[in-house]
């Protein structure tokens, strides 16, 4: 009987350090993807508002986009553990 | 010291800034309205566009068309210094070489003007410190007394193994001409050279550098028939693009343009400009065939950089249409000088 609990909490307790392994990698695969796509945008727009000021508030958007992308990572990671 | 990568990141910043200053260039409707305007209209327009900080600053020194010519060169100097100082790697290497033409030009207006007896004050003022001589050196150029102590000056320089092989043919026959050929050979050729010495984006700058050393050949090929050149004309070819030098002697021989044209059509390597090169079939004087080809070149230059966008490519296209902005409004202005008429001027302007 004793034995047999233990293996229902072993198997809860490693399925809910999968669910937060599952979690960690959305937040962080997305995180990295983010990174890469902001890297082209980003340098494009301080490029682009060092040549004229004026074009800063639409390089700040166009540099943000990409976070959408960590933000559905958030999401899924958020689901996974509640 | 060992370079450390940065990834792609500093090639797009140094590419946008440059189509960003692409696109602030003159527009067409710009000269359209100039071609209107008197010499000191156009002068106050200008003010108002890129290059007003040369105007205010040379304005209490100079007047009229010495203002636009002085502010003009300096304009250009000034922007072709901050292209380098900003390019990184691979593209800081291939600017640097390219501007190299500079140089040649600045030189020869000085060996010129020396041997003329021009007063070094008046040279000074059209020189253009885009290259790699900058201001210093040509100051010192300048102070030197005679064309071979010039010469003597620019000793360990890239130019110099030419300027002594060339410099007493030129000081006997009293023409530069034939050395400014081989300066110029001798530039494409190390630019081929830089190109192809294995550095990352190389074979996209020969792509390029090929494209201008054609259009300067047919450009050449057709000053000479006009000037009814004939004979060996291998000499004042380029080699290194798509025709051999050989190729274009067969083809300067030929009798009627029209042939000289479906010649340049043929080649192989050298479709994407053919169909346009129909457009020079209607045009009959020489200014007009070389601003068409000129107008090629652009546009050939441009479907370059947008093939590649992050190479060397939009900083050269914007070289070089930062040069004929230049041109155009000193053309703009010589021409309002002398009192020409605007569609004369016009027929002179790349747009």
């Amino acid at each position: 009987m004793a034995v047999e609990t233990m293996t229902v909490e072993v198997a809860e307790a490693s399925a809910m350090g999968l669910k937060a392994i599952g979690a960690g990698l959305a937040v962080g695969l997305t995180g990295i993807a983010t990174g890469i796509a902001e890297m082209g945008i980003g340098a494009a727009a301080v490029g682009a508002t060092a040549e004229n000021k004026d074009m800063f508030g639409l390089a700040l958007l166009f540099t943000v986009i990409p976070e959408t992308i960590v933000i559905f990572g958030l999401v899924v990671a958020l689901l996974l553990l509640f | 010291m060992a370079e450390v990568s940065t990834g792609p990141a500093p090639y797009i910043y140094v590419c946008t800034r440059m189509r960003v200053r692409k696109a602030k260039l003159l527009p067409r409707e710009d000269y359209l309205r100039m071609l209107n305007m008197s010499l000191p209209e156009i002068t106050r327009f200008i003010e108002e566009t890129e290059y007003k900080s040369e105007i205010d600053e040379l304005g209490a020194s100079f007047r009229g068309i010495d203002l636009v010519e002085v502010a003009l060169s300096w304009n250009l100097a000034k922007e072709y210094q901050k292209i380098l100082e900003i390019t990184p790697g691979a593209l800081h290497q291939f600017t640097m070489s390219y501007l190299r033409q500079w140089d040649i030009q600045n030189v020869l207006t000085i060996l010129r003007g020396k041997y003329q007896g021009v007063k070094a004050g008046r040279i000074k003022e059209i020189l253009i410190p885009a290259g790699k001589l900058d201001r210093v050196m040509l100051d010192r150029l300048l102070a030197e007394e005679s064309v071979e102590r010039i010469a003597d000056a620019l000793r360990g320089r890239s130019l110099y193994p030419v300027l002594e092989r060339e410099l007493s043919a030129a000081m006997e026959t009293g023409s530069f001409a034939r050395m400014e050929n081989e300066l110029y050979k001798e530039f494409y050729r190390s630019i081929i050279a830089d190109s192809k010495s294995g550095v990352k984006g190389g074979p996209v700058f020969l792509e390029y550098i090929r494209l201008e050393i054609d259009i300067r050949n047919v450009q050449n090929l057709f000053r000479l028939r006009m000037g009814r050149m004939d004979g060996d004309v291998r000499d004042m070819m380029i080699p290194g693009g798509s025709f051999s030098v050989d190729e274009l002697q067969r083809i300067a021989g030929m009798e009627n343009t029209d042939d000289v044209i479906d010649a340049f059509q043929k080649k192989a390597g050298f479709e994407s400009i053919s169909a346009l090169l129909d457009t020079v079939r209607e045009k009959r004087s020489i200014h007009e065939i070389e601003i068409e080809l000129t107008r090629i070149m652009l546009g050939e230059m441009e479907r370059l950089s947008k093939r590649y966008p992050v190479s060397i490519c939009p900083i050269l296209v914007y070289l070089e249409k930062k040069k004929f902005e230049v041109q155009n409004l000193r053309a703009l202005a010589r021409g309002k000088e002398a009192n020409l008429s605007s569609e004369r001027i016009g027929d002179y302007l790349v747009m």
